[in-house]
């Protein structure tokens, strides 16, 4: 019999006798299937958040606010400033000739989280009449558009799903004004779904906050323009505004808490990994003891060490597999597209889904052969060297 | 030869079984230590509050701001013993990422308000009352940058401007250190006087970020939160008041629900030993069942029998994770620094310990009932005849 068929028929016998070793076999598919399910979860929730972030800004739009202030809703921005960008070079101009700049106000208000019943803080956003115009993707789905000056809202569709009190048609009083909320939008999924839209002329008037702005946004012309801008706004001291494109200001937000997430999960699911390995090397070690006669006496037939090794190492492999697959199932079922909030860059609930992607299943996999390959590797070298004199049944 | 005795070689008769089962066992416990006591500290503002303590916010959002007319008008409500206010600075040392929790505060009403939760020198605090350029420091943050008393320190904030300078910094120097005074109190923090940050700022001048206040009663927490809020009703800055309890919880709900993360997790390394260590528990006692017959034999009790089973599991599960709690224990001195404000106090304190040992008993228990059922149950005849 050449080597190759003889590992064949090893590992054949292997894997036909798992059966018999049903209940500790399967405990070693419910570790690693546990283990890999939290490392998914930990993985998904991060992805989810950073691609909400990630997708949330684009690379020709550009973001300016004063400088250190980090996120906008550290920032301000005087009207003068904004008038000074409305003429700034590279601004896309629409047909009539108006240039595509918003300057923006971003108020925190309370909202109840519908999980909790706690209150959370939401970001009510003053818009400038461009600012439609400026962001893409921009659908209103339910109800009408506010009306310029008007004490009028409309609501994102993640916020409306996560938050109770902004319902369409709603009253809500915020400060001395009652606000109505007339519409409901969607924008793909992305950080402005989490918010209330408004008038600016309004959100300043009656948060008596007249003529004073956070973020000023505007359309350039390209994404290289982006950068000229923030020479320019460096060059000229009634500016000194830090400029930069909104895709690159979410993405330096979509790091902060989406790494911190991340980095929880890898050590976590090593920590665990260790147990799920001592389970492993418990199963394999009994599954070679139970088979010490079996091995020998195929030895005395002829058969050599190494189909007793791969044998019991295919053996350990195919039990982390399933249980990895099993824990990317779980993942799967329990948490993918699971919606969730917690707080984004300026200090207000972003409403996000947890990710599963094919990418992030495989490293759960790998963990798992990885578990398979340690937990299968030292029973394996015992089955290759199990002595002939086994085989007459010592007991 | 004691039961003890017979029980330890049992266990130990298959060494790298044991170990592993160890190890195990070892692995949730570590996790549970670690992440008990980092949920308990995460969620201290809620049960760490004092009970007669109160937030007073602008009814919009916390982060709204309100005249400071008010805190007069609060401090007349009746069952308000003393109130301060506290202003959020946005501060950081030299770089953003040096990023400090600052509050400008009224320092000698504040100081009484939160007197049980830090430990100041008595002459440091003096000093600190004293002098309107001062800032009290937690230790902390006085670890993390080298400071020293009598450091004179720039903060920079990423919101106001200092008029006086017209740059975002503030100079201060450094009048005390204070410890925390109790149990799950963070001192990641700063405090330095309203006065002197509030006649050099650019904007917001007389408005304050929250009111704080301590009732004289906790019974009457809801009739003065009522008759605060009533107070300021319909006026332009209309406050909400509640315990600080309750706006802790609201404040940690927001980060998301680190208590049911905490919950799956252990609970799945959990479910984790209890297959493998039942599995293997099982097995090794079917593997003795010859033995239990001769013991049986012997005129070995039924009852001590079982006794022995179970006493072998519950050693194995008092081994593993009485290790796995000082692993821990270990573990949050390491962390402790490194997780700052967010899970103040973090170590591994008596309520996760108590729980832990309860967790040990329930997992003996738990693994060693099936094995010595199957050993009570066992006749000696066919225990005697089983290969």
């Amino acid at each position: 019999m050449s080597l190759a068929s003889q590992i064949v028929t090893v590992t054949a016998i292997n894997l036909r006798s798992i059966p018999q070793r049903m209940w500790v076999s399967l405990s070693t598919v419910v570790a690693v299937a546990l283990v890999v399910a939290v490392l998914l979860s930990f993985l998904a929730m991060a992805n989810g958040f950073q691609q909400t972030l990630r997708g949330s800004g684009a690379p020709d739009v550009a973001i300016l606010l004063r400088g250190g202030a980090g996120a906008e809703i550290n920032s301000g921005v005087s009207r003068d400033q904004l008038r000074l960008i409305e003429e700034a070079p590279g601004v896309v101009r629409t047909a009539e000739g108006k240039p595509l700049v918003s300057g923006e106000l971003y108020v925190i208000v309370d909202a109840v989280k519908k999980a909790s019943g706690t209150q959370a803080n939401i970001a009510l956003r003053g818009l400038g009449p461009e600012g439609f115009a400026i962001r893409d993707g921009f659908r209103l789905v339910e109800g009408r558009m506010y009306e310029p000056g008007a004490a009028e809202i409309i609501v994102g569709r993640s916020l409306l799903d996560e938050f109770a009190g902004f319902e369409l048609g709603k009253q809500v009083r915020l400060g001395t004004a009652t606000w109505t909320v007339v519409g409901v939008f969607e924008m793909g999924g992305t950080v402005f779904e989490s918010e209330l839209w408004a008038d600016v002329g309004a959100v300043q008037s009656l948060f008596r906050r007249t003529n004073f702005f956070q973020s000023i946004r505007a359309r350039m012309e390209n994404p290289e323009a982006v950068s000229a801008l923030n020479d320019y706004s460096q060059a000229d001291t009634r500016l000194k505004l830090a400029v930069k494109s909104e895709q690159a200001y979410f993405a330096d937000q979509a790091g902060g808490a989406g790494g911190f997430i991340q980095n929880l999960g890898w050590p976590l699911a090593v920590i665990m990994s260790i147990g799920a390995l001592a389970g492993a090397l418990n199963t394999m070690y009994s599954s070679v003891a139970a088979r010490t006669t079996e091995i020998a006496t195929l030895r005395a037939i002829g058969f050599g060490g190494i189909p007793a090794f791969v044998g019991t190492l295919t053996e350990s492999l195919l039990l982390s597999v399933v249980g990895g697959t099993v824990g990317a199932l779980l993942a799967y079922a329990f948490f993918d597209g699971l919606t969730a909030s917690t707080f984004g860059g300026s200090f207000t609930q972003v409403v996000f889904s947890f990710q599963l992607t094919p990418e992030l299943v495989v490293q759960g996999v790998v963990l798992a052969l990885v578990v398979g390959l340690i937990g299968g590797l030292f029973p394996a070298i015992r089955a290759a060297r199990v002595p002939l004199v086994a085989a007459f049944g010592e007991k | 030869m004691g039961d003890l005795y017979l029980i330890r070689k049992n266990l130990f008769r298959k060494k790298t079984r044991a170990v592993l089962m160890m190890v195990a066992i070892f692995v949730a416990f570590l996790l549970f230590g670690v992440l008990g006591s980092f949920e308990r500290a995460f969620n201290s503002g809620e049960t760490g509050a004092s009970a007669t303590r109160l937030v007073v916010n602008n009814k919009i959002n916390f982060t709204q701001p309100m005249p400071i007319a008010y805190l007069n008008r609060v401090r007349a409500v009746e069952g308000v013993r003393v109130a301060s206010h506290w202003n959020w600075f946005g501060g950081y040392f030299q770089e953003p990422r040096n990023f400090v929790i600052s509050f400008a505060v009224e320092p000698d009403t504040y100081l009484d308000v939160v007197g049980t939760d830090y430990a100041f020198v008595p002459e440091e605090k003096a000093a600190f009352l004293a002098d309107r350029g001062s800032i009290a420091v937690g230790d902390a943050v006085a670890k993390k940058f080298g400071w020293q008393v009598g450091d004179r320190i720039p903060l920079t904030s990423n919101i106001f401007t200092n008029r006086s300078t017209g740059n975002r910094t503030w100079d201060f120097t450094i009048a005390a250190i204070f410890t925390p005074a109790r149990d799950l109190v963070g001192t990641d923090v700063v405090f330095f006087h309203y006065e002197y940050f509030n006649e050099t700022r650019s904007f917001g001048r007389d408005f304050i970020g929250s009111i704080v206040l301590e009732t004289t009663d906790p019974a009457l927490n809801d009739k003065v939160a009522d008759a605060i809020d009533a107070l300021f009703a319909n006026s332009p800055f209309e406050t909400k008041t509640v315990t600080e309890a309750a706006f802790n919880k609201a404040f940690a709900e927001q980060l998301g629900n680190i208590t049911l993360i905490v919950t799956l997790v252990v609970g799945a390394a959990f479910v984790t030993i209890l297959m493998i260590v039942g599995n293997t528990m099982v097995m090794a006692i079917r593997e003795r069942t010859r033995e239990i017959g001769v013991l049986k034999t012997l005129g070995f009790p039924n009852g001590r029998i079982f006794r022995m089973v179970l006493g072998e599991s519950l050693l194995l599960s008092f081994i593993g994770g009485g290790l796995g709690l000082a692993a821990a224990y270990g573990a949050c001195i390491f962390l402790a620094p490194l997780v700052g404000g967010f899970a103040p106090g973090l170590t591994l304190a008596l309520p996760v310990v108590l729980a832990g040992v309860g967790f040990m008993v329930l997992l003996g228990f738990v693994t060693g009932v099936i094995p010595a059922m199957n050993a009570l149950r066992l006749n000696i005849v066919t225990a005697l005849g089983r290969d």
